[in-house]
């Protein structure tokens, strides 16, 4: 219809320009434009005495506005106006027509696969139209782009759809060949997460266009399939620890479904859930982290009766359960029964040892959970890399006078340089009663202390979660969610508050205590530098053990849970990353390591080395090296070639001594990443289409790309100027103007 | 007429103690509950709630005065455990009030004096037929235990209270014979259990002094007969009970009284070395109760 009314394509008026091909300038044009709008006008002021009284008001200026737009039109037209638009020549240029060949084009929608559909469509005379035109190269898709002779070279057999590598490819052909545009034939299902932007911009600099015909249905098959499982690459032993697991499903909604998660060949979590209608939706499970090692984490979803795919009904991920305690240094005031059940409730934990000093009388300490005779003799560290030995701090009852400034700017750069956990108690001596309103520990401090002193109470009080305390794995003191926020609404009264003050912005408040009808912060925690801090405004949570039966571990799995948040994000000295730890149909990987001296100031001068360990026990060094814009931060490239899990253990060392170590896990997969997200991903080639300068066809549409595609700016192009004086729409809009002047005229009775 | 003001004289005290034997107000333990059954169940937060301070007749005091304090609270509270004592012609006795509450108040004010504890001037009894109260002074003292006979009730709740993290010290009891009566009834509380000699090394003796020197501390006694050992008690036993940690939650302390050394601190007769020690004692068993 767009083309019978204007003649042309909407790309020509898209992609051009108008121009005016008369002779006389377009400054004359407007002029006589202007000077009839003021005949007219002139006209109807001069005349208006005569009129009737159907003409008065606004009736006028309508009927002066109709006469003028016509008298405007037939001006223009005599200007004889024109679309400049660029075209390809004809086969002076290439046309790069690329078929997806991978296993998503096997998949039947209909009677016959994507990829014979996608065939059919270019033998049943696109290509031949293309042909004609241009010169014509063919291509197959799958992890890279390859030039074919004939399209049954073509088998539908890639095990991965990387489009924005190809176009890349493409895109540098183009440099040295003239490629028109580019005719993509596919299901849009990629791979590698999308087109990245360096891709895109490569294509647009070139001004090549992509154009995109799309197979496979646009939505889910009858199907459920696991779209994403996100759970942390590193864990302590023994940690309760979360995985989110999003689902996407068609036909199946409101079924019930189990999702199972396994581990080091057990069964670590598992439940029942309800499928959404809405076809989306994301499932937690929490599970508990065991022993240390290195653990393949699958989560799986039971097949339902109906699915058309198995394949997608499971993930994995790799996990590194830390072995190992994480130490924390517990400064301790004065005696009190908070102090031992405490030290009681993480005795034996795996994952965490307390080191506390204990200011029994005025001038003795008590030393415990030393590591040698001489650790902490001469009382709190005054060297700030004797401090940074620990992982997290625990300030109990003990005055802000306790420390000297260097001990207290000690502190204040263990939490944010060297990214240690602090955790705040209450006390007599403790948070406003203590002095903590004066820097650093006003900044370390997740609250805005009250100004006023005898802030703590001797006086029970019960604890109560926050809506964030609910959700978080800190406060989670049953395996189960919901028996555990019941659990926390019967358990005993503390023996004790203090009111911490107002929670900063950016804080979270996990629990409140409710002290005599007046709600006060318990809990708070916040991220401080590279560090993170914590107040716990009680020193009673002791009763939690005294006053509940035997069997209870409540208290030790919320005292363990709350030291292992303290300490479980402390970076080491060496910090090694990467930014895609699970490869699918991928072989490169990006190593990274951030490495810190023992000052925890960044090592730009150390000596950097990864050991990768494969999956079939064979392992490889890579030196790492810095990088130039990153203080501290080296990295290395390497290519896993063998599906399976990677180790990689990233040691540092600075003139010959060892500055530390850390393992970072990945996993490569082969194969699996066509078995997911198998509809037609249209959004992508749509967006892939518009952002290039190109078009979307569906199929049935595909007949008109050949005649279209000539507007193009990349390869040999010529200007075309297509005259539009002659468009049907012109006469129409004539006719219109003039007819519409008439009829209003009979309507008021003045013809 | 000797004869007569002898049989005069004994009558009189016959009178006397009978009128003061009267006049105790402790609390029957006969009569008070004896289920054990639902030792170490599930509570109410009303049910843990400690009761009001009260001052109970004792066997040496009554009517000593309440510090004006009192009821200002504190983190540590000598709490002093109410059991039933053996039977004896006369009754079963209040054994468990001996020395109290002069004792508890002289050891509170050390413990204050020498330690950053904040200490409630006033002692607490605990009654193992109050609810949960026990559960409330994870410290816990008896005297005279070489006298007791703990009811079902008592030993079900005491063993309850050790294992979920509370500590017991006894003392002040004598001899072989008073050994037996003590553990007939701990063997109660942990048929389970060794009693064992705490060794000089354990960190009970270190925790804020150094007591590897130890000597055996007399009851106030020994200011009339100059005997340090009562009945055959002649060696002081340092004992206790291990947890599964290797932690004592009873300490024991046989041959000695360390009760009169608190209770009499301020008497100028009572040798002021024997009180020293006692103190010592008391603070380092106090500190490692709240450290370990």
């Amino acid at each position: 219809m767009f083309e019978f009314l204007f003649k042309y394509p909407f790309d020509v008026f898209a992609k051009g320009h108008l121009v005016l091909m008369g002779s006389w300038p377009s400054w004359i044009l407007l002029l006589l434009i202007l000077a009839a709008a003021a005949a007219l006008a002139s006209l109807l002021i001069l005349g208006r005495k005569h009129f009737t009284k159907a003409l008065r008001g606004y009736r006028s200026v309508v009927l002066w506005a109709l006469d003028w737009a016509l008298l405007a039109v037939l001006l223009l037209l005599l200007w004889q106006p024109a679309i400049s638009v660029t075209a390809l020549k004809q086969q002076q240029n290439i046309i790069a027509v690329v078929l997806d060949d991978s296993r998503s084009m096997a998949l039947k929608d209909t009677g016959n696969s994507r990829q014979q559909e996608a065939v059919t469509l270019l033998e049943s005379g696109l290509l031949k139209d293309l042909q004609s035109r241009y010169q014509v190269r063919i291509y197959r898709l799958g992890a890279t782009v390859d030039r074919i002779d004939a399209l049954s070279q073509l088998s539908a057999a890639q095990p991965s759809t990387q489009i924005g590598k190809g176009l890349q490819q493409l895109a540098n052909e183009a440099a040295t060949l003239p490629i028109g545009s580019v005719v993509l034939l596919s299901d849009g299902a990629d791979n590698s997460g999308g087109i990245d932007l360096k891709t895109l911009t490569e294509l647009q600099r070139r001004r090549l266009p992509v154009n995109t015909i799309g197979f496979g249905k646009t939505e889910l098959y009858s199907d459920v399939e696991l779209d994403g499982f996100d759970v942390s690459n590193k864990a302590l032993e023994g940690s309760r620890l979360e995985a989110q697991v999003s689902i996407r499903q068609n036909g199946f909604g409101g079924k019930q479904a189990r999702l199972n998660l396994s581990g080091g060949g057990k069964v670590l979590a598992s439940r029942e859930i309800t499928l959404n209608q809405s076809g989306k939706q994301v499932e937690s499970l929490e599970f508990n982290a065991g022993p240390g090692g290195v653990k393949s984490l699958e989560v799986r979803l039971d097949p339902l009766a109906g699915e058309t795919n198995l394949e997608n009904n499971r993930l994995t991920r790799v996990l590194w359960v830390e072995s190992g305690k994480h130490r924390i240094l517990y400064v301790e005031g004065e005696p009190r029964w908070e102090y031992k059940f405490i030290r009681r409730a993480v005795d034996d934990d795996p994952a965490i040892s307390v080191v506390s000093m204990l200011r029994t009388t005025q001038n003795k300490i008590y030393r415990q959970g030393i590591s040698t005779p001489n650790e902490l003799e001469e009382g709190f560290p005054t060297k700030p890399e004797d401090l940074f030995e620990y992982d997290g701090i625990i300030l109990g009852s003990v005055e802000e006078a306790f420390f000297t400034a260097g001990q207290t700017d000690a502190i204040r750069n263990f939490v944010d340089r060297r990214g240690g956990g602090l955790l705040f108690l209450a006390g007599r001596w403790a948070l406003a009663d203590g002095g903590y309103n004066v820097a650093p520990f006003a900044d370390l401090l997740p609250v805005q202390l009250p100004t006023r002193k005898n802030t703590f109470q001797r006086n029970f009080a019960a604890a109560e979660l926050t809506d964030a305390g609910r959700r978080s794995l800190v406060c989670r003191i049953e395996e189960d969610a919901e028996k555990s926020n019941r659990h926390w609404e019967i358990l005993p009264y503390l023996a004790n508050y203090q009111d911490p003050g107002t929670p900063k912005p950016g804080a979270v408040v996990l629990a409140r205590v409710d002290a005599g009808g007046n709600r006060l912060p318990l809990l708070i925690t916040e991220n401080y530098g590279r560090g993170r801090s914590a107040v716990f405004a009680t020193a009673g949570s002791w009763r939690w053990r005294m006053q509940q039966p035997l069997g209870d571990v409540s208290q030790e799995t919320f005292w363990r849970q709350l030291l292992r948040w303290v300490v479980g994000a402390t970076p080491t000295r060496v910090v090694a990353s990467t930014p895609n730890a699970n490869l699918e149909d991928e072989s490169h990987v990006e190593l990274r390591a951030e490495v810190r001296d023992k000052q925890y100031l960044p090592a730009n001068d150390a000596q950097v080395d990864a050991k990768i360990i494969g999956p079939d026990g064979s392992s490889e060094t890579v030196a790492m090296h810095p990088e130039p814009l990153s203080p501290g931060v080296y990295a290395a490239d390497w290519q896993a070639q063998t599906p399976g899990s990677y180790v990689a253990d990233v040691t540092a060392r600075q003139a010959g001594i060892p500055l530390g170590h850390d393992a970072l896990t990945f996993r490569r997969e082969n194969g699996e990443a066509e078995n997911f997200h198998r509809e037609q991903n249209r959004e992508l080639l749509e967006k892939l289409a518009e952002q290039t300068g190109g078009r979307y066809y569906p199929p049935g549409d595909a007949k008109k790309l050949a005649r279209e595609i000539a507007f193009s700016e990349a390869g040999i192009t010529g200007r075309e100027i297509k005259e539009i004086w002659d468009m049907p729409i012109v006469f129409l809009l004539v006719l219109l103007l003039k007819s519409s002047e008439w009829l209003l005229r009979r309507r008021w009775g003045v013809v | 007429m000797r004869g007569r003001s002898f049989w005069l004289f004994s009558l009189s005290c016959l009178a006397i103690f009978s009128a003061v034997c009267a006049t105790v107000q402790q609390p029957d333990f006969e009569l008070l509950s004896n289920d054990p059954s639902n030792v170490g169940k599930r509570t109410t937060r009303k049910e843990q709630q400690p009761g009001v301070f009260r001052e109970y007749p004792a066997w040496e005091y009554n009517n000593f005065p309440i510090p004006d304090d009192y009821n200002v609270p504190g983190e540590w509270v000598f709490a002093r455990f109410m059991y039933r004592a053996v039977p004896t012609w006369r009754g079963r006795l209040a054994n468990w009030t001996i020395d109290y509450p002069r004792s508890d108040r002289h050891l509170s004010a050390a413990v204050r004096r020498l330690t950053r504890i904040q200490v409630r001037s006033a002692e607490e009894p605990v009654a193992a037929e109050d609810g949960d109260d026990i559960y409330n002074w994870p410290w816990l003292y008896a005297v005279e235990v070489g006298h007791w006979d703990l009811t079902d009730l008592q030993a079900a709740k005491l063993r309850d209270f050790l294992l979920r993290g509370g500590f017991f010290m006894c003392d002040d009891f004598h001899g072989s014979e008073e050994w037996a009566v003590f553990t007939e009834s701990m063997k109660k509380v942990f048929p389970d259990r060794a009693i064992v000699d705490l060794p000089n090394s354990d960190p009970i003796f270190h925790t804020v002094y150094d007591l590897d020197d130890r000597y055996q501390v007399p009851g106030m006694q020994v200011t009339v007969t100059h005997r340090i050992a009562e009945k055959d008690g002649f060696i002081p036993r340092w004992r206790g009970i291990y947890d599964d940690k290797h932690r004592v939650m009873v300490a024991i302390c046989h041959n000695m009284d360390l009760g009169d050394s608190w209770e009499n601190a301020d008497d100028p007769r009572y040798p002021e070395q024997y009180s020293a020690l006692g103190f010592r004692i008391g603070v380092d068993y106090l500190v490692y109760a709240m450290t370990h």
